[in-house]
C-alpha cells in the first residue's frame, strides 16, 4: 500500500507528463499549420502549375507541328514527282482542298468523338470555355443542336437562350464533337466538372458520329488580299 | 504503468507529427532555385523548338504553294481546283489581309493589393480575349489577329499563368492588341454596347483595366502560321 506522499508524487509526475505532451502537441500543430500555409504561398508565388501547363502545351504543339511538317513534305514530294514527270498532280491539290473545306465547316463529316448532353441553361461564356477546351484538345468538327460551329461562329446569350450565329438553341443541348476521343475526353470532363454544379452534363464517347450541318462562308467586303 | 502509457502515447504522437512536419517543410531555397531553373530551361528549349518547327512548316507551305502554282500553269484542271483551294485558304486564314477596321487594346489594371480581393480582376485573362474576339465575330469581323497571331478556325485561347497561349502554344503577353478587319462602325458599335463585355467593362471601372479601341482605314493581319491536319473527321458520302 502506497503512502499519501507517494501518491501525490505520482500524480504530479503524470500532470507534468500530460502538460509536456499538450505543449509539444500545441507547438507542433501551430508550426504544422504555418508551414503548410508557407508551402502554399511559395508555390503560388512560383506558379509552377502555370510553367508545367506551358510545358505540356508546348510539347503538344510541337508534336502537332512535326506532324504538319511530315504531311507537307509528303504533299510537296507528290507535287514535285508529277512535275518532274512532265505533268501535274490534281489529286494532291484536291486533297488539300477537301481538308480545308472540312476545317472551314463547309462539308458534312463523320468520325469518332464525343456526344455531350447538357440539360439546363448555360451562358455564352460557359459554352465558349467548353469550345475552347475542346479545340485545344484537337476537336476537328463541332455542332450544337443542329448548328455547325467553326472558329468564327459567334456564341451569345439572349435571355434564357443561347444564340449560335444568331439562332436560338434550347435545353437539352447536344454538342457533337469529332476528334480523338482520348484527347477530347479529359477536355470535356474539365468543362463538365465546372458546369455540373448547376446543370446536368453527360459525356459519351462515340466510335462514330455524323455532323451533317455546314456553314456558308461570309463574303469578304472590307478585307483585301495582301499585307 | 499509467505514466509509462502516457509517455508511450506522447512519443507516438510527437514522432508522427514530427514526421508530417518534416514532409511538409518547403524545399530548401537551393533546391527550389534549381527546380525553377530546370523548368524554365525546359520552356526555353521547347519554345526554341516551337519557333524552328513553325519556320519549317512555313517554309514547306511556301514550297507546296510553289509546286501548286507550277502545276496550275501546266494543267487547266489543276488551275480550276487551285482557284477553289485559294478561296478555302482565304477562309481558313492562311492568307494575309488588309483593310479598314479597329485596333483594340487591352491591358492589366492596378493591383488593389487587397487581401480580401483574390479575384485577380485587375489582370486580362484568356477569357477576356475570347469574349472580345467572339463579340467581333458577331459584329461582322472578316479577319482578326491578336498580338500578331491570326485567329483561325481552330484557334483557342489558353491559360498560361501571366501569359495567354494561342495557335500552337504561341505565348502572348500584355498589353494585348486585337486587330480586326471589317466595317469599323459596326465593330465599334458592338464594343460600345453597354450590354456587351459587361464584366470586362465593370473591371475597367474598378481596377482601371485598359479597354480602348481606335478606328483605322488601313490595317493588316498576317496569315495563320501553321497548317491544318484532319485525322479523324472524314467527309460524309
Amino acid at each position: 500500500m502506497r503512502s499519501p506522499s507517494v501518491k501525490r508524487t505520482a500524480q504530479a509526475q503524470r500532470l507534468i507528463v500530460v502538460s509536456l505532451i499538450a505543449v509539444a502537441l500545441g507547438f507542433l500543430l501551430v508550426v504544422q499549420l504555418r508551414s503548410q500555409a508557407a508551402v502554399a504561398r511559395s508555390l503560388a508565388a512560383q506558379d509552377d502549375t502555370s510553367v508545367a501547363l506551358l510545358i505540356n502545351d508546348l510539347n503538344r504543339a510541337n508534336n502537332q507541328l512535326i506532324q504538319q511538317g511530315a504531311a507537307l513534305t509528303q504533299q510537296e514530294a507528290q507535287l514535285r514527282q508529277a512535275l518532274t514527270a512532265g505533268g501535274a498532280d490534281v489529286q494532291a491539290i484536291q486533297k488539300e482542298f477537301v481538308t480545308l473545306r472540312e476545317v472551314n465547316g463547309e462539308v458534312p463529316v463523320h468520325g469518332p468523338g464525343l456526344q455531350i448532353r447538357i440539360e439546363g441553361t448555360i451562358m455564352d461564356f460557359e459554352l465558349q470555355d467548353a469550345l475552347n477546351n475542346l479545340r485545344n484538345a484537337g476537336a476537328e468538327a463541332i455542332a450544337l443542336n443542329g448548328y455547325r460551329i467553326v472558329g468564327s461562329t459567334p456564341v451569345q446569350s439572349h435571355a434564357d437562350s443561347l444564340l449560335i450565329n444568331g439562332h436560338a438553341v434550347h435545353s437539352p443541348l447536344s454538342l457533337l464533337v469529332i476528334g480523338d476521343p482520348e484527347q477530347l475526353g479529359p477536355a470535356a470532363d474539365l468543362s463538365a466538372s465546372s458546369l455540373q454544379t448547376r446543370v446536368q452534363v453527360q459525356v459519351q464517347r462515340q466510335t462514330e458520329l455524323a455532323i451533317t450541318e455546314v456553314v456558308t462562308p461570309r463574303p469578304l467586303i472590307y478585307a483585301q488580299l495582301g499585307k | 504503468m499509467t505514466v509509462l502509457a502516457s509517455v508511450s502515447l506522447a512519443t507516438f504522437l510527437v514522432t508522427g507529427l514530427a514526421a508530417t512536419q518534416f514532409r511538409s517543410q518547403p524545399l530548401p531555397p537551393s533546391n527550389r532555385l534549381a527546380r525553377d531553373e530546370a523548368l524554365r530551361q525546359s520552356v526555353n528549349q521547347l519554345e526554341d523548338q516551337n519557333r524552328a518547327l513553325k519556320a519549317r512548316v512555313q517554309g514547306l507551305q511556301a514550297q507546296v504553294k510553289a509546286g501548286e502554282d507550277e502545276s496550275a500553269h501546266r494543267s487547266s484542271a489543276v488551275q480550276q481546283v487551285k482557284a477553289q483551294l485559294d478561296d478555302q485558304r482565304l477562309i481558313a486564314g492562311l492568307t494575309a489581309l488588309h483593310g479598314p477596321g479597329l485596333t483594340i487594346t487591352l491591358h492589366d489594371g492596378a493591383n488593389p493589393n487587397d487581401p480580401a480581393d483574390q479575384s485577380l480582376g485587375w489582370t486580362i485573362h484568356y477569357q477576356d480575349l475570347q469574349d472580345v474576339v467572339n463579340l467581333l465575330w458577331a459584329g461582322g469581323a472578316e479577319a482578326i489577329a491578336v498580338n500578331g497571331q491570326r485567329v483561325g478556325p481552330n484557334s483557342a485561347f489558353h491559360y498560361a499563368g501571366v501569359n495567354i497561349l494561342v495557335n500552337n502554344a504561341s505565348r502572348l503577353s500584355g498589353p494585348y492588341t486585337v486587330t480586326v478587319l471589317g466595317n469599323p462602325s459596326n465593330l465599334a458599335n458592338g464594343l460600345g454596347d453597354p450590354d456587351q463585355l459587361a464584366e470586362l467593362k465593370s473591371r475597367n471601372r474598378i481596377y482601371r483595366l485598359g479597354l480602348s479601341w481606335q478606328r483605322s482605314t488601313r490595317l493588316s493581319v498576317p496569315a495563320y502560321e501553321a497548317a491544318f491536319l484532319v485525322k479523324y473527321a472524314q467527309p460524309l458520302g
